[in-house]
């Protein structure tokens, strides 16, 4: 056994690295957070820590369902409407919501149903009623989760769903099934796995949720765990608090992980894929699912559309000219750029290990290797048990008691921070490639005697790097447009771009404010449009 | 040659600038806006001392505290500027400030303020601001709050981070005793949303979010004098209104604490006094030049100022929070 550990041990030390490392600073982090309690370390389970649970979960849920529910409906009716003009294109704009700053969502959302938004104005002018302010608290919290994460389910449903064969509709068609029955037997086995681990994605997600609450949720009224643990640092400045609630979202959300780890996360890449099925359903049918189709759209388009109209009427010369939007502009592009190159690098380095114990032809048939993927996996997924706010918690616990500048832990908290972010995504990404291209031609490298490095530059390389590119625009635009770490560690000394944002929508600054959404929004899209196609490779990729 | 020429005179710039000191004050958004009282102030003190005067706003007023305090050590203020009397004592306990050995007893406080640490530089009257074109139907007391029409929306400002928010919060503690809590609870509905800091709420409130906005009864003269508007009202209730006497203190840690003391000092001349009501649009704590009009000439001026004693708070901040917060939470 030892000699078959030697001969992969050049992949398998180095993903070890990085997974001790990763465990060691988790641990560095649980400690710090367990000796700043100046109390016993006892948790009171009082009433309010009881409700701040029941809600987030309540909310994550309801979240989870609808995102579900609207991405399943969504995806359905797409794949039976295989061909129309700007399909491809709608289902780009759908997969770009993932990468969709959440603040600037949340912006659009409020100028569309805000009380004074577009919709109110709309209904005022033509029926004289309003809806008054139903977009603050539960309601928009359901609003804006929906829209970020049913347009990710819907894309990776969709890709589901184009899986089936051709064959299964032929055999369904010629059974007569109704639309129900062919979804019963033909269409919910095979996006069965997918809606699981997608579910358990968008729950933790939401459970975790950190930018719409505080921007939405409007009141104490309508916390979750991540957004108490934030008032408790910036508003009571009640450490030991923050702590216990860190504590309790922290168990929770290392179980869910736990549970939820043995379904990988699908993510599907940019290419709309077309596979056409032949049969249109009934006139009725379609009409459904084309009214589907146009209403999601509408909704999903509109916020984005009241970001660019707000935002060109305001004066980019002075926004451009304001020192403190160029130092967040520069922060901003400076962290998200180191933050998905190490990304990438960690990712292969970590697939590049755990195919490893995946395969036949290494070392997969030992006992240990199962156990030892699921840690590997365990760890690329730490980010969704351990949230932002409780690593930014420890990061500035940390900064407080050991030596260093505050400009050195902010960074250093910032891009651990973005890294641990990306990676879960990363991983799904790179991993199944990896283990593709080893279980292709590993033979073929270790009868040619390769090595790591010319192995890597013939073999893996070419058929990673279009997705390599795919990784780094995610990794970026994650890291770019987040309001997670920053909320703790924000000052007008260091601030991004998602932070200054933040600042402008709570001051009369409001057009200032359209202006840099935009700015932001722009900046997002071009990086997640533009760098993978850097990456395209010029021969036709074989799948 | 040349180089060496311009070396020169840009070291001794540099140096130059060195030599001046720098006071450093933490304060709310408001007040460092270009609008509001800084650029003025800084103007005038920088004029007869020699020094550069830094302003640093944070979002709300009880947030420059626990911005103090989450930099610990390495916090770079010499003045926080703009608690109020309510949340000092609380402030005192973090012991962040020193004495400033001023003499404050002639001030024009509507009730007697005196502290060793903390020096009141203005004040004002909690009230309920509308829009009289949009609202017809105006509550006069906090009984007509909870009867107004169900899509009524206030915006209101977290008691833990704003002191304006703390006022309202002490205010109805005030009124209502032990039934705060139910208060709260009929209230409850009608509240929009929280800010953490009185502009963001107030910004909500003239963008039409809302139909009124907890701010003060000296509110209106910014929009009648920069604006000429008159539609923006106070409502004044019938049981009183609660107040605001706003302070400053030094940090123990300011390494600037003569200029700081000068600073403390200048808020009660009649330069800073001139500055106050037009540019924070609050009541000044010493009188105004008699070449001035006075902005709040015509503006409704509540007869006595309602006040819960620093200590009080101080004992019972932590569960009059809690109370509230069970009591909004849904």
């Amino acid at each position: 056994m030892v000699k078959d550990i030697l001969r992969f041990k050049n992949s398998i030390l180095s993903g070890s690295l990085i997974i001790i490392s990763l465990f060691l600073f988790i641990l560095i982090l649980f400690i710090t957070l367990y000796n700043a309690q100046n109390a016993d370390f006892t948790i009171q389970f009082d009433s309010r820590m009881y409700q701040l649970l029941k809600f987030t979960i309540y909310q994550a849920f309801l979240s989870t369902t609808l995102s579900l529910l609207v991405g399943l409906l969504l995806a359905w009716s797409l794949a039976h409407q295989s061909q129309f003009k700007g399909r491809k294109v709608l289902i780009t704009l759908f997969s770009s919501s993932i990468v969709l700053p959440t603040i600037v969502v949340v912006f659009g959302i409020i100028g569309i149903f805000g009380r004074n938004g577009y919709f109110n104005q709309i209904n005022l002018f033509l029926f004289d009623i309003s809806f008054g302010s139903y977009l603050y608290g539960l309601s928009g919290i359901l609003i804006a989760h929906v829209y970020l994460n049913a347009s990710f389910a819907a894309r990776s449903l969709l890709q589901s769903f184009e899986s089936i064969p051709k064959e299964k509709y032929k055999l369904s068609k010629s059974l007569n099934f109704s639309i129900f029955k062919r979804f019963y037997y033909v269409e919910y086995p095979a996006i069965k796995s997918t809606l699981m681990s997608i579910g358990s994605t968008i729950f933790l997600l939401c459970f975790t949720s950190f930018a719409v609450v505080l921007l939405l949720g409007g009141s104490p009224s309508y916390n979750t765990l991540e957004v108490a643990i934030y008032e408790a640092v910036k508003l009571d400045f009640d450490i030991t608090l923050a702590i216990k609630l860190a504590f309790i979202q922290i168990t929770i959300s290392a179980i869910l992980v736990i549970i939820s780890s043995s379904f990988q996360i699908v993510v599907s890449n940019l290419k709309a894929s077309s596979n056409i099925i032949f049969w249109k359903d009934s006139k009725t049918v379609q009409l459904i699912q084309w009214f589907i189709i146009i209403v999601f759209s509408f909704f999903f388009i509109l916020p984005l559309i009241v970001i660019i109209i707000d935002g060109i009427g305001s004066n980019f010369l002075q926004i451009l000219k304001d020192t403190l939007f160029i130092k967040s502009l520069y922060t901003s592009i400076f962290i998200a750029t180191i933050s998905s190159i190490i990304t990438g690098i960690i990712a292969i380095i970590l697939s590049a290990t755990m195919r490893n114990f995946t395969i036949r032809t290494r070392l997969s048939n030992k006992y240990i290797s199962k156990f030892l993927n699921l840690i590997f996996l365990f760890f690329s997924n730490i980010y969704l048990a351990v949230p932002s706010l409780v690593m930014g918690l420890g990061f500035f616990i940390m900064s407080q008691t050991y030596a260093g500048s505050e400009f050195i832990w902010t960074i250093s908290a910032l891009i651990t921070a973005n890294i641990l972010m990306s990676l879960p995504f990363a991983i799904a990404i790179i991993n199944p490639l990896m283990q593709k291209t080893a279980k292709r031609y590993d033979k073929l490298s270790f009868s040619l005697g390769l090595t790591t490095l010319q192995r890597w530059t013939y073999v893996e390389y070419p058929y990673i790097k279009p997705s390599l590119g795919y990784v780094f625009a995610l990794s970026f635009c994650f890291s770019l447009g987040d309001l997670g770490i920053i909320s703790l560690f924000g000052s007008d000394e260091f601030t991004t771009l998602p932070w200054y944002l933040y600042q402008l929508m709570g001051s009369y600054r409001s057009t200032d404010a359209a202006g840099v959404a935009l700015i932001l929004l722009i900046l997002v899209l071009t990086v997640f449009i533009l760098l993978p196609k850097l990456f395209r490779n010029k021969i036709v990729k074989n799948n | 040659m040349r180089i060496l020429f311009l070396i020169t005179i840009l070291s001794i710039f540099l140096i130059a600038n060195e030599i001046k000191p720098t006071l450093t004050i933490y304060t709310y958004d408001s007040f460092t806006s270009p609008w509001g009282p800084a650029p003025k102030i800084k103007q005038a003190f920088e004029k007869d001392n020699n020094c550069t005067l830094k302003f640093i706003g944070i979002s709300s007023s009880i947030g420059a505290l626990r911005k103090i305090q989450l930099e610990g050590k390495k916090t770079k203020a010499d003045i926080l500027l703009g608690l109020d009397t309510s949340i000092a004592e609380v402030a005192k306990d973090t012991n962040l400030f020193i004495e400033h050995t001023l003499n404050i007893t002639n001030l024009n406080l509507p009730i007697k303020y005196e502290d060793n640490i903390f020096v009141p530089f203005d004040y004002s009257y909690f009230a309920f601001v509308y829009n009289e074109n949009n609202l017809k139907n105006i509550p006069h007391s906090f009984e007509d709050l909870i009867n107004m029409p169900k899509n009524f929306k206030i915006v209101i400002q977290d008691p833990r981070s704003s002191t304006a928010g703390l006022g309202l919060l002490l205010w109805i503690k005030s009124i209502y005793g032990e039934n705060a809590s139910n208060y709260w609870k009929q209230l409850s509905p009608y509240i929009l949303t929280i800010t953490k800091g009185w502009s963001e709420s107030y910004g909500l409130f003239l963008k039409g979010e809302a139909d009124m906005v907890l701010s003060y009864t000296t509110s209106p003269a910014y929009h009648i004098i920069e604006e000429n508007l008159t539609n923006i009202k106070a409502s004044s209730f019938k049981n009183g209104h609660y107040g605001q006497i706003e302070v400053a203190a030094i940090l123990k840690s300011s390494k600037q604490k003569v200029l700081a003391k000068k600073f403390l000092s200048f808020m009660h001349t009649k330069t800073f006094a001139d500055i106050i009501p037009t540019s924070n649009w609050v009541y000044p704590v010493t009188n105004i030049s008699n070449e001035l009009k006075n902005p709040f000439k015509n503006l409704y001026k509540p007869s006595h100022m309602i006040l819960t004693n620093g200590k009080i708070v101080q004992q019972n901040r932590k569960d009059i929070i809690n109370e509230w917060l069970n009591a909004i939470q849904k």
